[in-house]
């Protein structure tokens, strides 16, 4: 298993490398790992289904308790064949769809990874495992969403959704971490198999929904799966229709079962799920754009598959399974048509197009069979499923919320048929009898195509989409194969589905009535409607514009904290600092280090003593000075002192670099000094003496106090010691300070020289910018002529680049 | 006490940096070798060359430091380079990082001579502190500079 995502990673590595110069072959070498992949799991199938997962369990951080462990059962297997498989179409697919363009590496390895990390999530066992795959989706599908990188709107859309995706993640990572301790248990499985429940749980379970209801685009977040339609649609076929928006559906397919009848876990779904129906249906409705409006017509199906595999009993579980296989195929194949026709028309404006019949009768055959299967009729897998879900709800003995489960999805089907149909006939009919072509505004600005300029498209174009939906037509008439095999795969996930078969044709009885009458209803409503939607206009969504003032006020917010905090005032910046060191050393000492104080000896000789008082002398004398260079001055004189004492207490290493510093210190700053008012700037009207003084003395005081401490409160025996002894031996040095600074503590000395190093980059860029601004101002003073541009830039080769 | 302007340099202090610059070099190239066996180190050393780097500027301006046609990050970054590459050495070829290692040769006219890794992580810190020294010097340069453009 492991190497299959392994596989999938190195994939995306070998198109990712070569940048920008990467060619065609990008998509077949990225298409190899999803095929290993669907081979190996077809392989694997018996196996599996009889019960035997394998599992792979790789520790990563053991502190923490992380490892990678995944686990193949029947639902991961099922999930994994989809993933990959069709993967492998879409790959194949953008080959021929993208043709020639110099960034299709990038875009295959991004597919790639994406497709390495979507089978993480169906595989993983480790609750953390499952996470860390889930980001890993959020990550590659803002790439993707974005990838059109020029364009402003598509580069908002990915942000929006990952924005969105990832705060549901960050929801999620709490409740599995909340499931990981109440649970006691770091897996899935042993999760599912002893689930732990009270309210702890139950704060979990909701953070856990919110996650997957972001993921799926659920009410409310629904709104980002639309604007990600601005990636390219094989893009969008992949992952916002049949892999990455199941993401959600998959982890609360494998909790329902356990957690199902835990609190408010079945309220959620249920209200989620058919807002969400009934929001994404009427929507697509208002689309001209087929691919925005099968977008909006994934929301609603979601929500419908929400509904269905929250509930969690084990007839709505296995509807859901089987759902989620046919909408995986009717909607990949969809999506891949819309882009088939709009590679070759030009457009994927349903007002627009018109003799698509004709002009691809094998691509709209696949619409047809595809949209057949999405609005539930015979003989279509979509109708097989559909009517084992109304049959499962009618089954289910969950009390009220069943019925409103029910009653939803009747209601929300009924949409379903309404949009579909209208997709279907928007993409392939001529105008729809009964509409007048007085549309003046459509035909002035674009017209209608002309159908008889479409190109044929090319047979990989076409391949995908009618593969899949021929699998759509033929799981349908083999409903009892697929439905016995389906029912194997599902026992992973509630091992009473083992008894639940699908049939084709189930005969006459209240589903297949329902089911008649959602389709009728769907036809009069399109019919009614059908005039009216062709001129509604699609762009307002409550939940963008709520979503864009939640942005906008943070960012808001941030600047006032900002704007309130860093005031940019130094003495400010310096009270706060000072006043806070010494708050924390009082509280030290407040709490008890006092009573370690040791007085230590003034002075040990005459010399020591004059050092020792003259630097005391200077350092009080630098508070009376009155102008800058006076205090500077004081300031080195009592450095000097310093240094004279530690050569008497005999450390002439600290002497010695006392001395340099204290040097060096001094003729910066007079250097800086020259710069500035030789007086001192008047103290900032909220700081009167008084405060100034009170700062200075706890200071002064408290470090006094805890220097004085410190240095008595020792409780272990001195490591001095043994540097000594073991410097000449273990490190060839006689001068133990140094021993320390380069071997002992070699360490520490690496991290100091490394902010010295920050620091010292930090100065030469202030430098940098400042130079760069002065140019660009003489520059636009045209005080600095192309000439002297020159010379500036022949300088730049010199000290200062 | 800007950096003088050409007009108003004093020959006398240009000619003792001149003279000063090589012996304050080699001072500090002893302070870092020594450093291991008795006081001085790649700290103090890598601050007495960057004292002859301040002097320079002070005789000769910004002239004096673009002489040295060294860019300051480059000093900076090579330091920190050699560093670190001595610690990942030792942790290459002892399996620690920061591992000091000895290395004692005879050579014909010094005698025995015995060189010690940690002096060469040394020698990284020397050349990272003239690198800051000169950064900071530069930076005051700019200013200067940017207050003659004012004038």
């Amino acid at each position: 298993l492991i190497l299959l995502l392994l596989a999938h990673l190195l994939a995306a590595i070998v198109c990712l490398a070569p940048g920008r110069r990467s060619a065609r072959w990008a998509m077949p070498i990225a298409a190899i790992a999803p095929a290993v992949t669907f081979g190996w799991l077809v392989s694997q199938t018996g196996a599996v289904l009889d019960g035997d997962t394998p599992t792979v369990d790789v520790e990563w951080i053991p502190q923490i308790a992380l490892s990678i462990s995944l686990r193949l059962d029947g639902f991961g297997l099922l999930m994994g064949l989809v993933v990959s498989g069709i993967g492998v179409l879409v790959l194949l697919y953008s080959m021929a769809y993208f043709g020639r363009r110099d960034d299709l590496g990038r875009l295959a390895g991004l597919l790639v990874a994406f497709a390495g990390a979507m089978l993480g999530i169906v595989w993983a066992d480790g609750l953390l495992t499952l996470f860390v795959f889930w980001e890993l989706t959020s990550i590659t599908s803002f790439l993707l969403i974005g990838f059109d990188d020029t364009n402003a709107a598509a580069r908002a859309a990915a942000m929006r959704a990952f924005l969105v995706t990832g705060a549901g993640g960050l929801a999620m990572l709490g409740g599995l971490i909340i499931l990981t301790i109440v649970g006691d248990t770091t897996t899935i499985s042993g999760l599912l198999a002893d689930p732990p429940s009270g309210t702890l749980t139950d704060v979990a379970l909701v953070l856990v929904l919110l996650g997957a209801f972001t993921k799926s685009a659920q009410f409310p977040f629904h709104f980002w799966l639309p604007g990600a339609m601005a990636a390219p649609t094989p893009v969008s076929a992949y992952l916002h229709s049949a892999t990455m928006v199941k993401a959600g559906l998959v982890v609360v397919a494998r909790f329902a079962p356990a957690f199902a009848a835990e609190g408010p876990w079945r309220v959620l779904v249920v209200g989620a799920g058919l807002a969400s129906l009934f929001i994404g249906g009427i929507r697509a409705m208002r689309q001209q754009d087929a691919k925005l409006a099968l977008a909006h017509g994934t929301v609603s199906q979601l929500g419908f598959l929400m509904v269905l595999l929250g509930l969690g009993t084990p007839a709505t579980t296995y509807a859901g399974v089987a759902m989620l296989l046919a909408h995986a195929l009717f909607k990949a194949s969809l999506f891949l048509s819309v882009g088939v026709i709009d590679h070759e028309a030009g457009t994927r404006d349903m007002r627009r197009l018109r003799g698509m019949l004709r002009a691809l009768p094998v691509v709209a055959a696949s619409v047809v069979v595809a949209a057949a299967s999405m609005a539930a009729i015979l003989p279509t897998f979509g109708f097989v499923a559909k009517e084992k879900a109304i049959d499962g709800l009618l089954d289910t003995d969950i009390g009220a919320i069943g019925t409103v489960a029910l009653v939803g999805i009747v209601l929300g089907s009924v949409l379903t048929v309404a949009y579909t149909i209208r997709i279907a006939v928007g993409l392939l009919g001529d105008d729809a009898p009964g509409i007048a072509d007085d549309d003046a505004d459509i035909e002035a600005a674009h017209g209608p195509i002309d159908a008889s300029a479409v190109h044929r498209p090319p047979f990989a174009l076409v391949g995908a989409p009618v593969l899949l939906a021929l699998l759509s037509l033929l799981f349908g008439f083999g409903a009892g194969a697929v439905g016995d095999w389906l029912a194997r795969a599902t026992t992973s996930l509630d091992p009473a589905t083992s008894s639940k078969h699908l049939v084709l044709w189930p005969g006459v009885n209240e589903a297949l009535l329902i089911s008649a009458g959602i389709i009728t209803a769907g036809v009069a409503l399109w019919w009614f409607t059908r005039a009216a939607t062709r001129t509604l206009d699609a762009s307002y969504s409550p939940a963008t514009v709520a979503y864009d003032r939640v942005y906008d006020g943070l960012i808001e917010g941030a600047r006032r904290t900002t704007a309130a905090t860093q005031s940019g005032s130094l003495p400010l910046y310096l009270a706060v600092v000072v006043s806070t060191v010494a708050a924390s050393l009082f509280v030290a000492i407040a709490a008890g280090a006092t009573d370690s104080i040791s007085s230590p000896r003034f002075s040990n000789s005459p010399v020591e003593f004059v050092a020792v008082v003259v630097t005391g002398l200077l350092a009080v004398a630098i508070v009376f000075a009155r102008n800058r260079f006076g205090a500077a001055v004081l300031l080195g004189g009592s450095g000097y002192g310093l240094a004279i004492v530690y050569l008497i207490q005999g450390a002439p290493d600290l002497a010695i670099t006392q001395f340099l510093v204290e040097t060096l210190t001094i003729v910066v700053f007079l250097l800086v000094l020259a710069r500035l008012p030789s007086e001192f700037s008047p103290a900032p009207p909220w700081a009167p003496k008084i405060v100034r003084i009170g700062i200075a003395t706890a200071v002064g005081v408290t470090v006094a106090v805890f220097a004085l401490s410190a240095s008595g409160s020792r409780t272990e025996p001195s490591v001095g010691e043994d540097y000594v002894a073991l410097s000449e031996p273990e490190a060839g040095g006689r001068n133990v300070v140094n021993v320390i600074l380069v071997d002992f503590r070699g360490f520490d000395t690496l991290g100091e020289i490394t902010v010295l190093a920050v620091a010292g980059a930090g100065v030469v860029n202030l430098v940098r910018s400042a130079r760069r601004q002065q140019r660009r101002k003489r520059l636009e003073d045209g005080t600095l002529a192309e000439g002297d541009q020159d010379l500036d830039t022949g300088r730049k080769v010199g000290v200062w680049r | 006490m800007t950096a003088p302007s050409p007009s108003r340099r004093s020959v006398v202090l240009t000619e003792t940096v001149n003279g000063l610059t090589p012996v304050l070099v080699l001072f500090s190239i002893f302070l870092t070798l020594r450093g291991h066996n008795a006081p001085g180190g790649g700290f103090s050393g890598g601050l007495v060359m960057g004292s002859a780097v301040v002097l320079r500027y002070l005789a000769a301006g910004p002239r004096g430091l673009r002489s040295l046609r060294i860019d300051p990050i480059v000093l900076i970054g090579a330091g920190l380079l050699i560093a670190v590459g001595v610690g990942l050495t030792s942790l290459v070829v002892d399996g620690s990082f920061l591992e000091s290692a000895i290395w004692k040769f005879h050579v014909a006219v010094l005698g025995d001579v015995k060189i010690v890794s940690s002096s060469l992580f040394d020698i990284g810190v020397h050349v990272l502190v003239v690198g800051v020294v000169m950064a900071v010097v530069v930076a005051l340069a700019e200013a200067d500079d940017e207050m003659r453009g004012r004038r």
